[in-house]
Parts: C-alpha cells; structure tokens; sequence
C-alpha cells in the first residue's frame, strides 16, 4: 500500500482509542465491563453531540467557541420555560433549540455579512451566553422537571447491557452527518468551501450560504446536546457546558478534522468524543482528581493540534 | 488554422468601455474570437487584458459596449450567465480544491444525482458516474492520470492544471477562457499543459488564452490580440510575426500603422 494512501487521519483517533481503553483496562478493574462502557457512551452525548457542530464549523475552516455557553443556555431556557412557565416539555424543548439556533445563526451572519474572524465572533458570543444564562436563571439551578425533559436518560436493555436513549439519539445523528458529508452535494461544498473558498465561488457554489447554514446547524445541534445534558443531569444548570466547550473542540481535532477546513471525517470525532471520555473515565476509575482530568485534556487538544500542523506541513 | 473557408465569429466584442473613477481599463476595446482557434491575448500591464477578459467571462458589466456570442447579443451580469451561455473560464491558481478528488473537484458545484428516490428524496450523488465520466473525459483529452478517486493535492502542479482545463473543456459548449494557465509550471509541465489546450481546441472550442510568456503563446497560439492602452493595437499572426515584434507591438516601439501587412491576422 502506498504510505500516502493509508488514512493517518482516520487510523490515528482508533489507535488513541485503543492505546487509552487498553491502558485503563490494565490498570483499572472494572474498565472493560458493559456497565461501564454503557456509562462511558451516557458520559459522551453531550461533547458527542456539540462535536458534530462544530465539526461542521471547522469543516469550512471556521470555528466555534461559544458551543458549551450555547448549549447551556438552551438547557436553562427548555428547563425555565417547562417549570416556571408551565410550557408542554415539547414546545419548551423546540423554544430552546431555537434560542441555540438562533445563536448560531447570528455566528454565521458575523462572519459572512459582517466578515469577522470567526475566532472573535464566537468569543464574544461565548461571554454574551455565558451572561444570558447567568442572569436569565439568575444563577439557579433549575430543579423539579417533568419527566419528558428526562426521557433521553432513560434506558433500555440490550443483550443484558443497559443503553440510554441519549445513546442511540447521538449515534443516529452521527449517521445522519456521516450521510449528508459523503453522499451529497450540500456536504461537498462544506468541504470545497473550507479546503479554498475561492474556488468553490468560482464554480458557483453559494459560499455565504453554505458558512451561514453550517453555523446554524450547529446552533441547532447544540439545542439538541443541551436537551441530553438536561436529560443526563435532571436539572437545568446554569454552569453547564463549561468543560464541554473546550471537550468538543478537543474530539473534533482528536478525531482528525484539520482546524485549516477542507479535510476530516465526523465520525472521528465519534472516536476523538470517546477518547475524551475514556480518558475521563478510567481517570475517575484510577481515582485521579478531577483536576487532572481538566489538565489531560488540555495537553489532548495541543497534542491533536500539533499532529494536524506537522502532518500539513510534511504533506507540503 | 489555416482552413480556407473563413471561421464562424463565435465570440465578439465591440467599443467596450470600462473606467474606475478617473482610471480608464477600457476605452473603445475590440474583440473577435472564431470557432475552433486558439487565440492568445498579450497585452503589458496595465493594458486592459484581464478587464478585457472579465467582461467577456461575465466577471464585471463594462459602462459602454456590446458583446455578442455566436451572432446573439449577450448580457452576463454574473460569471454564472457566462457559464450558462457555455463560456467556462479557468482562473489562474484558484481552480481547484486540492484535498477534494479529481471526480469531486471536475463536477464541483455541478454534481449528478443519483435517479429516482435515491436522488430525489436522500439527494444522494451518483458517484460512479461521475467517476466513470471524469475518467472518460479524461481519456478523451489524453490526461493520464490513472485514478479518478485521488485528492488532487497528490498530483504534480501540471496535472492539476490539466484537470482544472478538462474541467473548463467538459462543460464549455463554446469558449474556453484561460488566464495564465502555465504561470506556476516548469518547462515539462508547462509543455503538458499546453498540448492539452490543443487538443481542447481540436475537439472543436474556442480557446482564449491569457498569458505572458511568449513562448508559449507563440507555440499554441492560431492568432495573437495584442491589447494596448485599453484597446485593441493589432491582431498578428504568430507564423509570420517575430516574437520581437510581437513585443514591440506590445510596448508600443512599433505602432500598428507600420505593422508589415503579412504579420496581421
């Protein structure tokens, strides 16, 4: 096989996975039991799930910040509206979707209308969730929610193995992204427009359109994470979402999607939510401080970074 | 081409004029294209050629001017009324997306779908066939290049050029436009390149071609347009025109009045 052509990008996230499960499975007892990969899949919904946005995001060569802050922001509107303003738990769902929606609507419109650097565009959209939250909430965790808000945390048995239904809800909206990506033509201009913009609006792809509809995209998904995140949790928390923000963009480049656009699979992504998890995980299990778990994935997402750059300038 | 019934004008312009507040690209600018040559456009800087060519690509509206294509008069506002009309037009170093295929990148923004519900419903994209056509074509213009499924970035700066001019050549139905194709090349690459452009213009197009290197244009070119002061100076012809006076023309040293009458096209 000629070296070019085995998929590093690809390989690299299976191997870190498998390098970390086999790690925590030596040093830890109870790591490879089907209870605990059941929980290690629950664990990973909600950076799973922002990840397929913001994979979408880096895709076209942008990126996303405020994913954790949005997110959290639309748990506490979905939670406040179901118990203080007494909404059908369906309605309060779809109004914090589109609160979610909405703020990746506007990330998009920064960056295509008003051509800022998406970097800055969505720290400031970070701060401005952050603070929509706090003093919508007014920093109360919001409790007592009915059971539908929860529904996504219940599970069912398969082959003696409790599964949740946030589990198959994240897998089947991998699928769907994985689908539209490759089989499409909308997920090739995601590609086209991040790999050279230029030109993909030389051919005639609508770039602002394709910019403006990944943004929003991920607001929405962002919606759905913060539904399973209420789900996991049982409450709506206005400190949400602080650890996942830099945890999804961590499993998006772990996963092997280059932060230059243009080039990754969202199914790595799946891969790079894991290794996060499992890292978190068999640290948990190790009975490491969860301070630590905070720095591995911080030194995860340098390590990733710096593979993306070495291997984009050795492939030059 | 020396064929002795005279060719269809398929592309011609007339009295283009286009200013930038007190900058003036064009000023009354000519142009004639006929079927089946290859006609180089040379021109110093500042001469008007690639505003020249972006009016006829539908890049930009000139203030003043008509252009007609195949006899018709034409109104591009945009390079997509260009390419609807089936003018394609190759722009220097943007033409392709590297980390996407060569099938990806000759059907880019015009993907086939797959038929029936697969198509229509799923919107899926019929891969195959745009994998079989892209290797057909490619055969056709002899691009040897083995593997449809390839990122183009592993590709030599030569091939990717002749991709992006198979991609121009499959979809023009009239006129192929290209601007400093052979800029970036070496001497075996640029020879590619330009051996490709022949056959485009064997299989029946119109080929415009930008370019400063006049070895080059000498080398493929039926006629030269040599653009000077935001119009037309002269058309040569490069069998009986030296290079030297081809650039003198271009300078100015030698005004089109004094032009041997042997060397105009």
């Amino acid at each position: 096989m000629n070296p070019r052509s085995v998929p590093w990008a690809q390989l690299g996230p299976l191997l870190a996975l498998l390098f970390a499960s086999g790690f925590f499975a030596a040093t830890t007892e109870h790591f490879f039991s089907g209870p605990n990969l059941s929980l290690i899949l629950q664990q990973v919904t909600v950076v799973g799930v922002i990840a397929i946005g913001q994979t979408l995001v880096i895709l076209t060569a942008g990126i996303d910040l405020s994913c954790g802050m949005v997110m959290a922001l639309g748990g506490i509107v979905m939670t406040k509206l179901a118990v203080e303003a007494g909404l059908p738990a369906p309605l309060a769902v779809l109004a914090g979707v589109a609160v979610t929606t909405l703020f990746g609507l506007a990330n998009g419109l920064l960056v295509t209308r008003v051509r800022l650097p998406a970097f800055i565009v969505t720290l400031g959209t970070y701060n401005i969730a952050f603070a929509v939250t706090q003093l919508y909430s007014g920093s109360q965790t919001v409790t007592d929610l009915p059971a539908a808000l929860t529904a996504l945390g219940n599970t069912f048995t398969l082959g003696g193995t409790e599964v949740a239904f946030g589990t198959v809800l994240m897998l089947g909206l991998y699928a769907l992204a994985w689908f539209v990506l490759r089989e499409t033509a909308a997920g090739r201009h995601v590609y086209a427009v991040g790999n050279n913009a230029e030109a993909a609006r030389l051919v005639g792809i609508p770039v602002q359109r394709v910019l403006l509809a990944a943004y929003a995209l991920a607001g929405a998904l962002y919606g759905i994470a913060s539904l399973l995140s209420v789900a996991r949790t049982g409450v709506g928390d206005p400190n949400a979402g602080q650890t996942e923000n830099l945890e999804a963009i961590t499993a998006v480049v772990l996963g092997g999607t280059s932060l230059f656009g243009g080039r990754g699979v969202v199914v790595g992504s799946l891969l790079g939510a894991l290794v996060v998890g499992v890292f978190r995980n068999g640290l948990t299990l190790m009975g490491v401080s969860s301070v630590y778990q905070v720095l591995v994935t911080g030194i995860l997402v340098i390590v990733a970074v710096a593979v993306d750059q070495l291997s984009r300038r050795a492939s030059q | 081409m020396n064929t002795s019934r005279p060719a269809r004008v398929v592309l011609q312009a007339t009295g283009l004029v286009k200013r930038y507040g007190h900058v003036t690209a064009l000023d009354g600018a000519d142009f004639e294209l006929r079927s089946g040559e290859i006609l180089a456009v040379i021109g110093d800087n500042g001469a008007g050629k690639s505003t020249l060519v972006k009016a006829l690509s539908g890049a930009l509206r000139p203030d003043a001017g008509e252009i007609a294509l195949d006899g018709r008069r034409a109104h591009f506002r945009s390079p997509l009324d260009a390419r609807r009309a089936g003018i394609e037009t190759l722009h220097q170093d943007l033409a392709v997306a590297p980390a996407l295929t060569i099938a990806e990148n000759l059907y880019l923004g015009r993907e086939l779908r797959r038929a029936g519900f697969a198509g229509r419903v799923l919107r899926m994209l019929d891969k195959r066939r745009m994998r079989d056509e892209s290797a057909a074509r490619m055969a056709e213009l002899q691009v040897g290049i083995p593997s449809m499924t390839q990122p183009v970035e592993t590709l030599s700066g030569g091939q990717r050029q002749c991709v992006a001019v198979a991609r121009a050549a499959t979809f023009a139905t009239h006129v192929v436009i290209m601007d400093e194709p052979t800029a970036a090349l070496g001497v075996k690459e640029s020879a590619m390149v330009l051996d490709l452009i022949r056959r485009v213009r064997d299989r029946g197009l119109a080929v415009v071609l930008i370019s400063h290197n006049m070895p080059h244009v000498f080398e493929v070119a039926d006629r030269i347009h040599v653009a000077r002061l935001g119009r037309r100076c002269a058309v040569l012809n490069p069998k009986k025109t030296a290079m030297r006076d081809a650039v003198a023309v271009m300078t100015g040293a030698l005004p089109p009045e004094r032009i041997p009458a042997e060397c105009v096209a």
